[in-house]
């Protein structure tokens, strides 16, 4: 590992030299640059590593928001929980950086439950599940007044609320453990598999029910706190036979020109305020115009307050429905229309929070503003697990997700109810924890093979065995260098999207498997790796099956939406042959069943 | 860059479980906390915010390390 004081004192002239010259490898390793392409020094003992089994009914993975009401409902339901979690209760994934929580009041609000998913489903252009749309509405009060009386609302970091009904409950919560595998043997769940980055071990959980509450992902891209969220549980459950969804849509999150890695610095101080509560207010916010604003004249993109000089203009792009287009929001407001109107998908902090004032961006977000800070991660709840019925249930029996683990598709392709992120993870994750506790009383003790340990347990430690191998920073690199420039995912066009799935299956048929870990730190980022290479991959040939352009997904070859074709969701799946493989789901309807959703 | 600095660290690992990223590790010798994976800080201020002495000092600049594939 090297500083950046190191690398910083290498002159670009010596660094060709180095490069170049026969001894370039010696040289450069012992300036401190890290290597692509090396031999492994492990700093641990691989053979002499510990293995520890631990059993429950419940399974819960993951401590964000949607983690805390899966643990506690299913609890509360009569199961037996045990929660892991990457990070730390309440400070990993998007959790912590998500200020504002919608809060559904029958009593006060203007709108129906009826009107209010009604307004949802118009901005989201049919691509929600009324369902889940529905069902965070009418369970956000309850979760709301919960977080209530555990402090919540009372501090601006959450471990400690969070603490408080998991601590009353005598719930285990194990936290620094990367779970790799989910193992399924006769058609269902039977537990979960990683290692422990503290305790240096492999960890092996038998379990009735597995409930993952993992978060969604991106390509550890720079401005956006999501460095830790890498598609795990969703890439988990699609090897094991998940059918997984929402990898077209796309997050537009813009960042900061200057600074541009700075994720605090980008929402002012945000990070650092109390969360709240927020009522009604549907948006159809896409990020997607401000990148292709930046795509048509070039970057950055001038954001300002309300009557800031903008003068750019541009025709096309992707479509807003006139209800929700701000630019007729303001022309009935004043004369400070213009047709190149300050973007505004960037303008919520991470996992929805607080609607920003009036016609500017949120405080610190004013400035140059580039593209692509969250590349890499779908449109909230609109990608991960498919769900086979209203109680967050996967199609491999005994498996469930929650929050951004699951594709709800509660608010569809494109951003909605400001807040609702937060609130639905909540919602999801009660539903789910209650659901698996129910599943768990028709299921026996479960005992996993020593075989099928043994096999997993060679799958993780892989790594940190191989003689020599690709750094996961080095392959981590290389795979935003394909996947983050606008004209990949942002803008999309076939042409270019074959091209960079051509690279990304080079990586993964020739980099994946070669990933080298010199100890558990690596070990971790190898894993990591491994799983946006997947994750590629999908939104590659997901992107490239949709032709047409809808809500977040917005396709230079493709512009219209078309409506007769692609009124359906894309959901991928493993083949019986390893290969991935996709599907169409009708808008409203259940996987493989012709149901209809309402 | 990113995280700079810990400096009146009192042990109590908060920083080190509050990281995201997996950038702060306990030095068994000292019993305090070091900043051992910095090319990996998300600059998200979690370990600051987390710490009860206010020890840590983040910078908002990242320089991101230039890594070569065939060495």
């Amino acid at each position: 590992m090297s500083s950046s004081k190191e690398n910083k004192s290498i002159s670009r002239r010596n660094f060709i030299a180095l490069a170049g010259g026969a001894a370039g490898a010696v040289a450069l390793a012992s300036m401190g640059l890290p290597m692509g392409w090396a031999e492994n020094s492990p700093e641990v003992d691989v053979e002499a590593l510990g293995l520890d089994k631990f059993s429950t009914d419940v399974l819960v993975i993951g401590s964000g928001m949607a983690g805390l009401f899966a643990a506690v409902k299913a609890h509360d339901a009569g199961a037996k929980v045990m929660m892991v979690s990457k990070g730390r209760l309440g400070s990993s994934g998007q959790t912590p950086f998500a200020k504002g929580i919608f809060a559904y009041d029958h009593s006060n609000e203007k709108l129906s439950i009826d009107e209010f998913v009604a307004k949802v489903s118009r901005s989201a252009m049919g691509s929600n599940n009324e369902v889940y749309t529905r069902q965070m509405a009418e369970h956000s009060m309850a979760r709301v007044n919960e977080l209530k009386s555990w402090g919540f609302f009372d501090s601006a970091v959450y471990h400690k609320s969070f603490s408080k009904p998991i601590e009353e409950r005598n719930i285990p919560v194990q936290e620094r453990i990367v779970v790799t595998h989910l193992i399924k043997e006769d058609e269902k769940i039977v537990g979960a598999a990683g290692f422990s980055t503290n305790e240096q071990k492999v960890i092996i959980y038998e379990a009735k029910s597995v409930i993952l509450c993992t978060g969604a992902g991106g390509f550890k891209p720079n401005g956006f706190p999501i460095g830790d969220l890498t598609h795990d549980g969703t890439i988990m459950a699609y090897n094991i036979g998940a059918k997984v969804t929402g990898k077209e849509w796309n997050d537009g999150h813009p960042g900061k020109s200057e600074n541009a890695a700075a994720s605090y610095d980008g929402w002012g101080n945000m990070f650092e305020q109390k969360p709240s509560t927020v009522s009604i207010e549907v948006h159809h916010d896409l990020g997607v115009d401000l990148n292709y604003m930046a795509y048509t004249s070039g970057n950055p993109v001038k954001m300002g307050g309300p009557g800031s000089e903008n003068k750019t203009t541009v025709s096309g792009g992707p479509y807003t429905p006139a209800e929700f287009d701000r630019k007729n929001a303001q022309q009935n407001q004043g004369p400070q229309s213009e047709e190149g109107r300050p973007p505004r998908g960037g303008s919520k902090p991470p996992g929805g929070g607080k609607p920003p004032k009036e016609g500017g961006g949120p405080p610190g977000m004013d400035g140059d503003r580039v593209g692509g800070s969250s590349a890499g991660m779908a449109i909230h709840k609109s990608e991960g697990l498919v769900p086979i019925n209203d109680q967050c249930e996967s199609n491999i029996p005994g498996l469930y997700a929650a929050g951004d683990a699951l594709g709800s598709y509660m608010s569809g392709g494109i951003y909605t109810q400001i807040g609702s992120s937060l609130a639905g993870s909540a919602v999801q994750g009660g539903v789910a924890g209650k659901a698996a506790a129910k599943y768990c009383k028709q299921v026996g003790n479960i005992k996993i093979s020593d075989p099928k340990i043994n096999e997993i347990q060679e799958e993780i430690l892989a790594p940190l065995k191989r003689e020599a191998g690709y750094s996961p920073a080095y392959v981590t690199q290389t795979l935003q260098g394909i996947m983050i420039p606008n004209f990949i995912l942002y803008i999309k066009k076939e042409s270019l999207m074959k091209g960079a799935l051509a690279y990304i299956e080079e990586l993964r048929d020739h980099h994946m498997g070669m990933l080298r870990a010199a100890n558990f730190h690596e070990l971790r980022l190898a894993h990591e790796t491994a799983n946006m290479i997947v994750s590629a991959e999908m939104k590659l040939k997901a992107s490239l099956m949709r032709k047409e352009s809808r809500c977040s997904h917005y396709r230079l070859d493709y512009p219209e939406m078309d409506n007769e074709n692609w009124q359906a969701w894309i959901n991928i799946f493993k083949g019986e042959d390893g290969s991935m493989q996709f599907e169409k789901q009708p808008f409203g309807q259940w996987p493989n069943e012709g149901v209809d959703i309402i | 860059m990113a995280i700079e600095s810990i400096n009146g660290c009192i042990g109590c690992e908060e920083c080190i479980k509050s990281c995201p990223t997996d950038v702060i590790r306990l030095d068994p010798k000292t019993k305090k906390a070091v900043i051992t994976f910095p090319e990996d800080c998300q600059i998200c201020h979690l370990c600051r915010l987390y710490c009860p002495v206010d020890a840590i000092t983040l910078t908002p600049e990242k320089t991101i390390p230039v890594i070569v594939s065939w060495g």
